[in-house]
């Protein structure tokens, strides 16, 4: 019951406005409920290691971090109407979801730079074909190993045409997902790198004693034995409002339609449909 | 039409701006045309143990990215490639660098042309696309001249020149960022011959449905499954081509029928036109006895060869041409993947 308690406490305080699933006394007990008394004690500490990212926080973050992009291209000579902004995923995830957070706060619709969504690839190449030079933002909230912005952006950049310096605009990045940008020259404007050892289930991390991280990790395993702290075992612990990364262990997602465990921090597609 | 000279004076110049620097290989980034598989990684291991022992020797050249505090190579990714490995191994060294100008628009294609000259699994349509620009920007259409400027080969430049034949809305089939979804661009080049006789032969069918229409109806059957390869056309225009005065108007009936039936199978509706193997295999004798008969006439030290280098060259021009036509086929299968995409 103390440990139902304080972890109610420290998640409903901490994940105000989980947007996937409310944060209630309903789903922390449920959550705690599923482990041994035991395991219990650990689930606090682990809940203290997640970075949270909240509606506000994440728009500011956005906010600020373009304002400070484009004020230090101006400075080098790329006004804005020689900056495309582009959201690199389909419509609903979160690339569009925050270039359309952006548009709104830093009101860039009232400015001259461009839009283009990454797979309409004939309207890059028309716009860079017609600028000539500048740059291109792509925008997202996270990135985890940055395979996937890669591909996308790896198809689309042999269209362009012309000297484009290419940033990502991302409030939090991981280590790896850097380093696979700086093979391609895109470069990172972001809040936080978010490192191996700043990763709770990591073995990189010293944050708590190798004991408590590898109980919390085989509690992760139960779930799935291959991908438990997560995709690629990336173990990432920060985590959005909007949704949690597929890069975050098990133990906070759940399984697959939180059948038969469930998360305390699930993304929307680990949830069952509702018909 | 403008000059050779114009057209020459036009291309790609790299302007000096007289900088040598030395450069940490964290402060160049890779040509965005770059192909990963562009290197061999035999000679590139020779060429990182020489760097390793004597440094970089020759200079790369690099251009300023505006807003970047970075410089971008046009020449010298092999020599960049090896310092970030030997970064990695824990190896300090900088690079030489000359530093240019920022090409033009049309000097960074015809660099990104001899790029894509070398990759090995090239996708064709951003080049078709650089192509027209650059055809737009220098008013030049002459493939010889194309061939001079760009260093891609004439059939590569005919084939670019192919796809962009087709209206925008078809190619942008080519550009979706889905591989499972996207429409080849070698479907285009396959499916063109078929047009173009379909347009001849039935004209009756190509008034009703318009060329686009056909074009529709054919990427229809091919996202249903009943073009299993792209090259397969080519069978429907064998089946023509090679068909008895008296055949051809059942070829020809069966063309209209294969274009309008979405689920008729390429090789089901044809195969019984075409005497592929006896063809092939009477080629390959052809070839055999050529060369044999070639050898056979000792010709290594004669004398008297312009007229015999003439007939050889013609040999030469005709098998790279066939050869090249062999060669377009289907493009690699998108990589599968085995785990789960990275998703926020």
């Amino acid at each position: 019951m103390f440990e139902r308690l304080r972890c109610f406490i420290r998640a409903r305080w901490r994940f105000r406005g989980y947007e996937p699933q409310p944060v209630t006394v309903k789903t922390v007990c449920r959550w705690v409920g599923q482990f041994s008394p035991p395991d219990r004690k650990y689930l606090p500490t682990l809940l203290k290691h997640i970075r949270y990212v909240d509606e506000q926080e994440t728009r500011r973050i956005l906010f600020d971090l373009n304002r400070q992009l484009v004020e230090r291209l101006a400075n080098e000579g790329i006004p804005i109407e020689k900056i495309i902004y582009v959201q690199v995923d389909e419509a609903g995830s979160s690339s569009p979801f925050m270039l359309g957070l952006l548009k709104n706060d830093a009101r860039l619709d009232r400015l001259d730079c461009k839009f283009v969504d990454s797979r309409d690839v004939r309207m890059l190449r028309d716009t860079t074909d017609s600028l000539e030079e500048g740059a291109i933002i792509y925008v997202d909230d996270f990135a985890g190993t940055g395979r996937q912005f890669c591909r996308s952006r790896d198809f689309v950049i042999p269209y362009t045409v012309g000297n484009f310096a290419e940033f990502f605009l991302v409030p939090f990045i991981c280590e790896e997902a850097v380093r696979e940008l700086a093979k391609r020259g895109v470069e990172p404007i972001t809040a936080g790198i978010h490192k191996a050892e700043d990763r709770l289930l990591r073995t990189e991390c010293t944050l708590v004693a190798p004991k408590i991280r590898d109980h919390l990790t085989s509690l992760s395993s139960r779930i799935n034995p291959k991908w438990a702290l997560g995709d690629r075992n990336m173990g990432a612990m920060i985590v959005f409002y909007r949704n949690a990364p597929n890069s975050v262990p098990l133990i906070l997602r759940g399984s697959l339609n939180q059948d038969p465990y469930v998360g305390i921090l699930p993304r929307s597609t680990d949830l069952p449909p509702f018909f | 039409m403008p000059s050779t000279d114009k057209l020459q004076a036009s291309a790609p110049k790299v302007v000096p701006s007289g900088i040598l620097k030395d450069l940490r290989p964290d402060q160049v980034v890779p040509s965005k045309n770059n192909p990963r598989r562009l290197f061999d990684p035999r000679p590139l291991k020779d060429l990182k143990d020489n760097i390793r022992q004597h440094g970089v020797l020759v200079p790369i050249t690099v251009f300023p990215i505006r807003g970047q505090d970075k410089y971008s190579i046009l020449d010298g990714e092999r020599r960049h490639r090896c310092c970030v490995e030997l970064e990695q191994e824990g190896l300090t060294l900088t690079i030489p660098a000359n530093i240019v100008e920022p090409p033009t628009k049309v000097a960074g294609l015809l660099y990104m042309f001899s790029i894509h000259g070398y990759r090995e699994q090239w996708e064709l349509m951003p080049t078709a696309l650089s192509l027209e620009i650059v055809m737009r920007e220098l008013g030049e259409k002459d493939n010889q001249k194309l061939v001079n400027l760009t260093g891609l080969s004439e059939p590569q430049i005919e084939r670019c020149k192919k796809l962009l034949k087709f209206p925008k809305r078809f190619q942008d089939l080519s550009l979706d960022t889905n591989p499972q979804t996207r429409i080849p661009s070698n479907f285009w080049i396959e499916a063109l011959p078929l047009l173009d006789l379909s347009e001849r032969v039935l004209p009756d069918l190509t008034k009703d449905l318009t060329r686009n229409g056909v074009t529709q109806k054919l990427v229809d059957k091919y996202r249903s499954g009943a073009i299993k390869s792209v090259i397969h056309f080519r069978r429907v225009m064998e089946a023509y081509e090679f068909a008895q005065p008296e055949r051809k108007k059942v070829v020809v009936d069966r063309i209209r029928h294969y274009i309008l039936n979405p689920n008729l199978e390429t090789r089901k509706a044809f195969d019984e036109f075409v005497l592929d193997n006896r063809r092939i295999q009477n080629a390959i004798t052809a070839c055999e006895s050529f060369v044999s008969d070639l050898r056979g006439y000792k010709l290594r030290y004669v004398a008297d060869k312009d007229n015999l280098m003439a007939a050889l060259e013609k040999v030469r021009s005709y098998v790279d041409h066939l050869i090249s036509r062999l060669e377009g086929t289907d493009p690699p299968p998108p990589p599968l993947d085995d785990q789960p995409r990275e998703k926020s």
